[in-house]
């Protein structure tokens, strides 16, 4: 068990890590390129990026929707993402093992609200499941990675509060802390290939809106020529 | 804003199909909506053509790119759409309509996508996804209001734009919209209400002699006068159906000594291509700009049209010049800049009844014009009361989208688009409400009819007629471009 303890903590966490960077980093770029090439392309060039910005602010900090459509949802929703970043990445335990590799830390969360934000999540999570399988207008558009995400995103807060507030056997408490790296590592491999890439490109969303509004100019003759109906009629 | 669903029996009368059965037979395409007569085999094949041209020269992938990485069907949207309101069927959730094109997109122009549905050989397009997509596309009304709340920031409005887009290219398109932009591009009389020149000189000199006749002075229409600050141009319907429009903005253009001219080549601000093929849209708006470097004219100004506003502002740059283009207002940003400049006075208790405003959305979900109307009717309406919700995050009037146009799906229209539209006008309680669109005004016209409100349906400058002050000296005026 310690062997593989240490295996998915070293080994498997540096190639996971490593896999979701460079993925994100990929993604990333390839959205910033295809704006940049498709803003290049437009025969309009006047962006307002004033505007873009202040809905990029807006759907980034979302406070305001609570209290328009769907209170419960945007009240699940937002605390499960709170929880969700601050965290894996605020928490203390975390903080240390970064040190320990890197060399240097960050500001780590009070143990408390750490709890309280795990314990959140999880509620949130619960309630973001629950809320799907409850709404006939969620399942009609769900898929199934809609359902499996926050159930394996709560996996790793589940294990994790199991490891740092309960008294458990120490085989439990290596179980548990097996799952919670596995699930983690999990998460790492599957984000740049599914829906949760939004973490990294959503602030680009109210850009592109605005970008993809701007056609390029006389493509008319263009797709004519190309679909072969040059000269026809309207 | 929640709405009750409508009743089995209106349900009944909107969705009912307007085609005889051997028809939709033959074209096996039921839907509600007039299209071009098709040859059906074949169709995905030529979708998907039509789709890879559109991808290959225009710049909709990045975005489908974006979208497709983004969905993450919290269904947020289904709150905001008022299509959905009212049938409360999840296949007008936007999400949903979205998801019919994205996964077309995924399935045939990724790797990924192409990949797995060839190893699980499941996915690729099929006629009945044809059909759906069809009848989802022609049921939005492209309000956008559901693009606004989408918290990870889906264009639905694009996506559905895109998708009448590649639709209309293998000649799935409502037949109303086709032939008014024939009659537009190619027709005999160049616009989609096809005016011939004549009748339209006829019509102008007789609003002429009605203005004279009631307020005593001589207001012109001035034709093709060169040079001018401002090149005229409304929704071409206008001149059939909306004189008193056009009389409230002689009447301000009179009181203000503006410079401005109708262009008689071509006087036509419809823009039927936003709303189904941008290759229309580009000719369009050539067209368009051709008259105003005919007439050398400074500025284009539209009249009160939603539509037809944005279509020239927003793509005047696109396709003719980028920030070197002429420069597109709106006709209320004019009233407005002249009321606040003090050229133009208008009889602040002109109308004292209850009046309210709809925001057409072409216009006001961008937050282009929305405090200058307000600012008018404040300047001289007494009682002006306001709908809820309004400005960027108002209702469709439900015609929205090129839908008025269809005459055939009118239940559907006042039934189902219009039904939380209805409900707003009604809970105002209003003498008047204000449409400054010719869309709007049509759909609404018929809106307040069928659903039995007691409300009247007008122009904002059909009012401003009534109040416009004229001083001696603005009577007297007969500048270069008031001598028709």
């Amino acid at each position: 068990m310690q062997g593989l303890l240490d295996f998915s903590a070293g080994p498997l966490f540096r190639l996971t890590f490593f896999i979701m960077v460079l993925g994100l980093a990929r993604i990333l770029i390839l959205d910033i390129w295809g704006a940049v090439d498709a803003y290049r392309k437009a025969g309009d060039k006047t962006i307002d990026w004033g505007t873009a910005t202040r809905k990029t602010i807006k759907w980034l900090i979302p406070i305001k929707s609570v209290f328009t459509h769907k209170p419960f949802y945007s009240i699940f929703s937002i605390s499960f993402h709170v929880g969700l970043i601050l965290v894996p990445i605020f928490l203390l335990a975390h903080v240390r093992l970064w040190e320990t590799a890197i060399g240097f830390g960050w500001l780590s969360l009070p143990k408390t609200w750490a709890d309280i934000l795990t314990l959140v999540a999880i509620i949130a999570g619960a309630g973001i499941i629950i809320g799907r399988i409850a709404s006939s207008n969620l399942r009609f558009l769900s898929r199934k990675q809609d359902y499996l995400w926050p159930l394996l995103l709560i996996i790793p807060f589940v294990t994790g509060y199991i490891c740092s507030n309960m008294a458990v056997s120490p085989a439990t408490y290596q179980l548990s802390k097996l799952i919670h790296i596995l699930s983690g590592e999990l998460i790492f491999v599957l984000i740049p290939f599914t829906k949760i890439t939004h973490c990294v490109i959503m602030p680009l969303s109210q850009f592109i809106m605005m970008i993809a509004w701007k056609f390029p100019a006389h493509v008319d003759d263009d797709i004519c020529t190309t679909l072969n109906k040059k000269g026809e009629p309207v | 804003m929640r709405t009750e669903a409508i009743t089995p029996e209106e349900h009944g009368r909107a969705f009912a199909p307007t085609k005889k059965p051997e028809v939709i037979e033959q074209q096996k395409l039921d839907v509600r909506y007039h299209v071009e007569d098709f040859n059906v085999a074949d169709r995905p094949k030529r979708f998907l053509e039509a789709f890879a041209a559109i991808l290959k020269h225009s710049n909709y992938r990045f975005a489908l790119e974006h979208f497709i990485r983004m969905t993450t069907k919290c269904a947020k949207c289904a709150v905001e759409c008022p299509i959905y309101q009212a049938t409360n069927d999840p296949h007008d959730i936007p999400c949903h309509r979205s998801e019919l094109l994205l996964s077309v997109y995924r399935r045939h122009f990724t790797l990924a996508g192409s990949l797995k549905g060839k190893l699980f050989g499941t996915g690729h397009l099929t006629d009945d996804m044809i059909e759906e997509m069809a009848d989802s596309f022609w049921n939005c009304t492209a309000c956008r209001r559901c693009t606004n709340e989408c918290p990870v920031g889906i264009d639905h409005a694009l996506i559905t734009h895109l998708g009448r887009y590649i639709l209309s290219e293998i000649g799935i398109a409502p037949r109303a919209l086709v032939v008014s932009v024939r009659e537009q591009l190619e027709g005999a009389t160049g616009n989609t209400s096809a005016i011939p020149l004549p009748a339209l000189l006829d019509t102008l000199e007789f609003l002429e002699e009605d203005m004279k006749e009631e307020k005593g002075i001589d207001i012109k229409f001035p034709l093709d006068v060169e040079g001018c600050d401002y090149l005229f141009i409304p929704a071409v319907s206008d001149f059939l159906m909306e004189a008193e429009t056009l009389m409230g903005v002689a009447a301000v253009m009179k009181a203000t000594g503006a410079s401005w001219t109708i262009g008689t080549q071509y006087f036509d601000g419809i823009n039927y291509g936003l709303f189904y093929s941008d290759r229309m849209l580009e000719r369009i708006i050539r067209k368009l700009v051709s008259e105003a470097e005919r007439l050398k004219a400074k500025n284009i100004l539209i009249g009160e049209c939603g539509h037809a506003s944005r279509s020239a502002k927003y793509f005047v740059p696109t396709h003719c010049g980028g920030k070197d283009a002429i420069p597109v207002i709106n006709i209320m940003e004019y009233t407005r800049d002249m009321l606040r400049n003090g050229k133009l006075k208008l009889n602040p208790n002109t109308i004292t009844e209850t009046v309210t405003y709809h925001d057409p959305c072409n216009i006001a979900r961008q937050g282009w014009v929305v405090d200058q109307p307000r600012e008018i009717i404040r300047a001289f309406c007494t009682n002006f009361v306001e709908m809820t919700p309004n400005r960027e995050n108002n209702i469709c009037c439900g015609g929205g989208g090129g839908t008025v146009s269809i005459d055939e799906i009118r239940p559907y229209r006042t039934s189902v688009g219009g039904k939380a539209k209805a409900d707003q006008i009604r809970a105002t309680g209003a003498k008047y409400v204000i449409a400054p669109c010719a869309n709007c005004k049509k759909q609404i016209r018929e809106l307040l009819e069928d659903q039995k409100i007691d409300c009247e349906l007008i122009g904002l400058h059909d009012l401003i007629y009534n109040a416009v002050i004229f001083d001696e000296s603005t009577k007297s005026i007969d500048t270069k471009s008031q001598k028709g």
